[in-house]
Parts: structure tokens; sequence; C-alpha cells
């Protein structure tokens, strides 16, 4: 990777000997051979080492950023399930209505307009405008609003029309008709019989989003100020703010797993016939 | 309805409120102390250590916890703050009086011993950021305990300077540095309240500030808005009071907004795109004559700053110590192509490297420049190279051209003259290296401000006619605030400083 730590911190254009003496500091003069031996070690020991820009530990700078991720990430997650499911419920149920051509067409819309663009237009309406929600910070449930909306809008499209598609393939099988033929009631029909078995390619996805939520956010909190972990992984790669970046990278690695892990057992729960091992 | 009669009660009740306002005068300022502040910074605070950074953000914020000894105005005059006086006994002696009757917010006298502690550990701890400006410092000793003697090792004629920037410390702060600034504590007119990383951070009044009716709101929270133009949303939306580094394109929307007054003051920093002085072919004086006369500096101004910049007349910006009018960069493409064509110079090709994202329409002006070039036969490849890989690119010497500017601080030009223009400090960055400048950079840095105001004037000559660098502009501060706000000033040093501000 490019670029001095030290040079980074310091003022631009102060002396090589201060540069120096930082790197020093920073335990960047070592071989690299020993720092990443280091590195291991201290992580096994639950210590991730020091923050360069925040002279703090790492692992602090971190989590203190969690809470204002996780909130962020779970209420567009819940706004995801929610309007997702919904949508491509209703436009599969009525496939071919006006209610089906609206939901395609927000479905495109919510892939295709930029975050960037979406937040700005939305801090403008709901917050200069109209003075109905905050325009950013992290101090309250309002100021959740606008950022969740937007961070929710590209996976509840991918939702939406991944419910559609894979509901309208279950819903032509001979046993949904068999359903119908012994007199289920239609909702019956679908939520319980249809559904179900149309969840199955939907949780992969969303369990991919979880993840993408939690680490890829960067967009929507620059935009809305959100202290959250995205942003704080950007600032700390363009800073080569190195313990920051690998702690960062551990934990997410570890909540992707995690989440991964958890989608394979709900398999196993909605289907019965999945079996592992 | 007429005046209403005055009953005894009334006015007995009045005159002895009154009264007591009289026999106490921090009762009266304290009444006159209400509401709380807002402002939205452009820049993350990462430390609340005043000696562990030199971000202005977090300059902006801790110059309302800890006082420093020096304060600067706005029209760049260096004024009492925690020293009473200083002055400089000879050529390597700095003394200080200290201002009596302060304290920290515990209650801890403010004396020479906290100085003594605040200077010798910026110097001795070099893990501090700042700690490199103050190696120079060879002894610091208390007189008394309102009077500090500073010792250095060569003249050190910037210290007062550079004393603006520290906030002093209690030296119980020595004891457990982590813990300390958990919950920090200094002699400034605002307590620490409160940080939300990332967020916010929240300071109180101080109800014993030194200061007779300062502050004059109870409350001030900095709000940390990196995106200028959720910056902008908020403050239109009056969440917020006070906002800095509004770019020009954002004025007209601010100026249309009911409620929101936009301030502009020429701030301390020339725009600066230095030379790779040792490679071919900008080491040749007249290839960088020809450069400087085939850029159009007014056409960067009016059109693509919107008239917010000032034109160049000296490498340090008026008002600053070693300024002196030397007259506007001409332009002339027809004599550029003469001495590019003496130089014997054709098809030139040079790399003009751009730290992202860092200066407001750095690439749209980077790219006229480009065209501006391209009429006198220069091509230009204009780099756009994340901040960490272009100051790579820069030392391992990869650049024709390096697009920057340079903020004056603290308040004088020693800094940039000896970090840019002696061999030691631009050896893997410009490459410069003059003797004579160096010799001048040398006598500057006696206390003498007349010595030295005489020897940057002649640095500034040389440097004029030698063109290590193209000076294209001097940058405008854009502030955009609330009209609730009172008496707030746009700082030329990027500054937001609130303690002297009240709110309708």
């Amino acid at each position: 990777m490019p670029g001095d730590p030290a040079k980074m911190l310091l003022p631009e254009g102060a002396p090589q000997s201060a540069v120096d003496e930082l790197n020093r500091h920073l335990g960047l003069r070592e071989p690299l051979w020993i720092q990443y031996g280091l590195f291991l070690r201290s992580v096994a020991r639950g210590d991730f080492g020091q923050s360069f820009q925040y002279r703090s530990p790492a692992l602090r700078v971190v989590v203190e950023r969690l809470p204002a991720t996780i909130q962020l990430a779970a209420t567009a997650m819940l706004l995801t399930v929610l309007f997702g499911v919904s949508i491509g419920v209703v436009a599969a149920v009525r496939q071919g209505t006006a209610y089906d051509y609206a939901g395609t067409v927000l479905a495109v819309l919510g892939q295709s307009l930029p975050n960037f663009w979406l937040g700005i237009m939305l801090i403008l309406l709901f917050g200069v405008t109209l003075r109905w929600l905050p325009t950013s910070g992290f101090q309250g449930w309002t100021y959740l609003v606008l950022p969740s909306v937007t961070l929710a809008a590209f996976p509840t499209a991918l939702v939406a029309r991944l419910t559609r598609s894979s509901l309208l393939e279950i819903l032509g099988q001979e046993y949904i008709r068999t359903g119908r033929a012994k007199g289920l009631a239609e909702p019956v029909v679908v939520l319980r019989h249809a559904l179900k078995n149309a969840t199955i390619p939907l949780l992969t996805v969303i369990g991919l989003q979880i993840g993408t939520l939690l680490g890829g956010a960067v967009i929507t909190e620059s935009i809305f100020a959100w202290p959250g972990m995205g942003k704080l992984v950007v600032d700390a790669i363009f800073f080569r703010d190195f313990p920051v970046v690998q702690t960062i990278l551990i934990l997410s690695a570890t909540i992707f797993v995690v989440i991964n892990l958890l989608v394979d057992v709900l398999y196993t729960i909605l289907d019965p016939r999945i079996r592992y091992g | 309805m007429g005046t209403l009669p005055l009953s005894r009660r009334r006015f007995l009740a009045g005159s002895g409120a009154a009264l007591a306002a009289a026999a106490r005068p921090g009762a009266a300022a304290a009444q006159g102390r209400r509401g709380e502040i807002i402002a939205g910074l452009s820049e993350r605070m990462l430390t609340l250590d005043p000696a562990n950074h030199y971000s202005i953000s977090s300059t902006s914020v801790l110059r309302h916890v800890y006082d420093p000894l020096v304060d600067v105005t706005n029209d760049d005059r260096f004024v009492p703050a925690l020293a009473e006086t200083w002055r400089p006994l000879n050529n390597t002696t700095w003394r200080f009086t200290l201002r009596r009757g302060v304290s920290f917010h515990d209650g801890t006298p403010f004396t020479a011993d906290s100085v003594v502690f605040t200077l010798k550990r910026v110097r001795d701890n070099t893990k501090l950021i700042k700690s490199f400006v103050y190696q120079d410092i060879e002894d610091v000793q208390k007189d008394g305990d309102h009077a500090v003697t500073v010792t250095t090792k060569r003249p050190f004629g910037s210290l007062p300077a550079h004393l603006t920037m520290l906030g002093m410390l209690p030296p119980s702060a020595g004891a457990n540095d982590e813990a300390f600034f958990q919950k920090p504590i200094g002699t400034g007119p605002f307590r620490f309240g409160s940080w939300t990383h990332g967020d916010h951070i929240d300071l109180v009044a101080s109800p014993k500030y030194w200061k007779p009716g300062i502050p004059r709101v109870e409350k001030l929270t900095f709000r940390f808005i990196p995106e200028l133009s959720t910056r902008v949303s908020a403050l239109r939306a009056g969440e917020i009071h006070v906002i800095d580094r509004v770019w020009p394109d954002m004025v007209q929307t601010l100026k249309g907004t009911a409620g929101v007054k936009v301030l502009d003051t020429p701030a301390l920093e020339a725009q600066r795109w230095h030379f790779q002085l040792a490679r071919d072919p900008v080491k040749d004086l007249r290839v960088r004559k020809a450069i400087s006369l085939a850029i159009d500096r007014n056409v960067i101004i009016k059109d693509l700053l919107l008239g917010y910049a000032r034109p160049v007349v000296c490498p340090v910006p008026p008002g600053l110590l070693g300024h002196t009018n030397l007259g506007q960069k001409p332009y002339d493409p027809e004599k550029a192509r003469q001495l590019l064509k003496q130089a014997g110079a054709s098809n030139l090709s040079l790399d003009f490297v751009l730290m992202k994202d860092l200066y407001p329409k750095q690439l749209e002006i980077a790219q006229a420049v480009a065209a501006m070039l391209g009429e006198v036969g220069v091509k230009v490849n204009i780099r756009n190279l994340e901040i960490a890989t272009a100051r790579e690119q820069r030392t391992a010497g990869n650049y024709d051209l390096f697009f920057s500017g340079w903020a004056q601080m603290p308040h004088d030009p020693d800094w940039y003259f000896g970090q840019w223009f002696t061999k030691t400090g631009a050896e893997k960055l410009t490459r410069f290296s003059d003797p004579r400048v160096e010799q001048l950079i040398a006598d500057g840095r006696v206390p003498d401000p007349k010595v030295r105001q005489q020897k940057y004037e002649e640095i500034d000559r040389l440097l004029w006619e030698e063109e290590p660098e193209i000076w294209p502009y001097y940058t405008v501060a854009i502030y955009a605030i609330s009209d609730k706000l009172r008496n707030f000033e746009a700082r030329r040093d990027y500054y937001v400083l609130l303690h002297e501000v009240g709110i309708a």
C-alpha cells in the first residue's frame, strides 16, 4: 500500500526527522515480517493496537461506532424486508395490473437512483423545505428516518423484484393449483404455501445484504454525517490508519461469517428437506 | 395604555436586584449569558489533546476549552491571552509574564508551573504531533509563579506565534495522560461536556472565566458534518447556526435563504503549485517562467471561483509579517511561446499531480490550466491521485507540478519558508536549494520583527524571480451563519471562534 502514515498525520511539509521519529513510535520502522508477527501476537491477546489518527485503542475507536452502524443497518434491513416483500407479493399476485407496474417502476427507481442523490433530495425535501425531520446527525430516532430510507432503497428494490419473480414461479406450480382446488383461501395459498417456498433464494440475498449494509454504508453515512463504521473505515484507509482498518476488517469478516452461518441454519428450518453433513 | 403606576413593592424589588447585581459583577455577566450556539464544522475532531494535532477544526474547538499564552486577532496582531506580556531578552531567550487570578475549571490556579509543564511535555514527548515544532527549545524556567523564561537552541522568533496554537494544561495532566484527556480541563471560556465521536462535542460555559462578560452563551455544540451539501442543508433548516468551508458555488443558494447570511474574508492561504525542481524540463527557469506566463489567473479567479479568490502579489499573503506587494504576475502567452522556443523545449509534456478532493474546484482549475498550457504547446497530464499516494509520488519526485495550498499557520511565514525553501526541508518535496534563501531564512528567525520583515521581503523577491512555484491565487474563506448570531467574525485562519459570539 503506498503512502506513509506519519506523513498523513503530520502537517504537510513537516521535516523528515519528525516523520521518521513518528514512524518509529508507530512501530513502522521494523521489517514487515516482524510487524506482522507482532500484530498476530497482539491480536491473539485481543489487542488491536493504537489507532494512529485517534491516538487511542483501535478496538475502542471501532466499537464506539458500532451502535450507530447497527441501528442504521437494522432499521434499513427492517424497511427492506417489510416493503420489499410486500411490494413483491402484491406485484406477483396482481401480475399484469397497475399495482404490478407501479411496483416495477418503484423497484427500477430504487435500484437506479444513486444513493447520494436520493439522500440529498430527501434532506432538501423533508429537512430543509418541510422541516419535518432533522437533516443529519445522530441524536434520536427521528435522525434515523432519512438515512435508513436512503440506505434501504436499493436492497428494497432488489428484494421486491426477487420476491415477485420467485413467487410467480412457485404460484405456477402444481401443488398451488392443488391447494386452490381443495378450496384453500387465497391468502393462505399465497402467504403460507407459496411465500414460504419462495423465501429460500430471498434469504440468501437478504443475508448478503445485511453484510453489505453493515460494512458499506459509506455514502449514506457521509451525506447524513452519521458516525458509523463505513465512513470510519474509508477515512482510516485514506489516512493509512492501519490498526483501525485491520480491526474493522476482522470485525466485518466475523460478522459476515456469522450471518452466513445463521442463513444456512435458517434454510433447514424453512425447508426441512435441506440437511447438512 | 399609559404608563403603569409603579408600586412601591415592585420598585423596591427592582432596585434591590440592581443593587445585588452591582455588588457582584460576575452575576450581571452571568445574567447576560443565554442560549446555545451549534456550529457545523467540516472536519471531524480526532483528539482533545491540544498538542497532538494540527487540525483546524480541532484547533477551533479546543480553543474554547484551553487558553493559549498568546492570542492572534483577525488582523494578525498577537495579543495577550494567558501571558500578559512577552519580550525577547536576546535572540535565543523569550520571557513571558503571566496573567494572575486565572484558574483551571477544577479551581486549581494557573501558574508558571502549567507553562513549564505544557512546553516541556510537547518538546519531550516526541509522539505528539506538535512536538517537532518545539524541538528548538533548550529550557523552560519559571521565575516566581507568574513569569517564565524560554531559552532556545537557535533564534526562535516565531515562538509567540506558535504558542497561539498550544493550549495550556494543568501539571496534573502529566500523571495519567489518557485519563486526563477523557475529561480534560483547561482555563478556557467553556468546560468540556461530552464528546460523541464522529458526531458532536458539547461544551458548557465556564462560570468564572477571567475575561468579564465572556462567554455570551450557556452552551456550545460543535457538530462534525464533513459533507458540504449536508452542512448547508442543516444551516438552511435552522438546525445549526454557523458553517465553515463554504464553496463559491454554494453562495447563491445560501444568500437566497431567509435567515442566513454569508460572510467572506481573504484567507491566510495562498495556493501554490510547486515544481519538481530537479526534473527536466521544469528545472529550467525559462520553462517555469513560460508556464507562469501562459496561465491566465484572472479566468480562474473570475470564472471558476466566481470571484472568491484574490490575485497573488507576493508568496506571503497580505496582512502577514513578510508580505510586500510585488505586483501581479502577467499573462502573456506570446512571450511564453518565445521563452519555450529559447529553451529549446518542444513537445513538452508535464505531470500535474492533484491530491484528490482536497481543494475546492481543483479538478476544474487543473483542466483549465491544461487548456491554457495547451495553447502554448505544452501538454498536461492531470494525475488526480488519492492524497497519500500523491504525497508518495512527490517524495519519489515523480511529478512536474503539484497542486497544493499553504495556510500560513501560525500567522507567521517561518514555517512555510523553513519547510519549502531550505535544502533539508525541501529535499523530499520540491528539491529546492538556494544558499542565499537559506541564509535569509536563518537570519529571519530572530525575534525582531523589523529584521524579519526585511529578510522576508528579500526572500519574496528572490522567489518571485526564480518561480519555484506558481502562485495562482489567494484563497477566500467563506462562512455562512444564522442571522441570529451576534458579533461573529469570519476568520482568515479558518478558525470558528465563538466565545465572544452571542445569539438572539
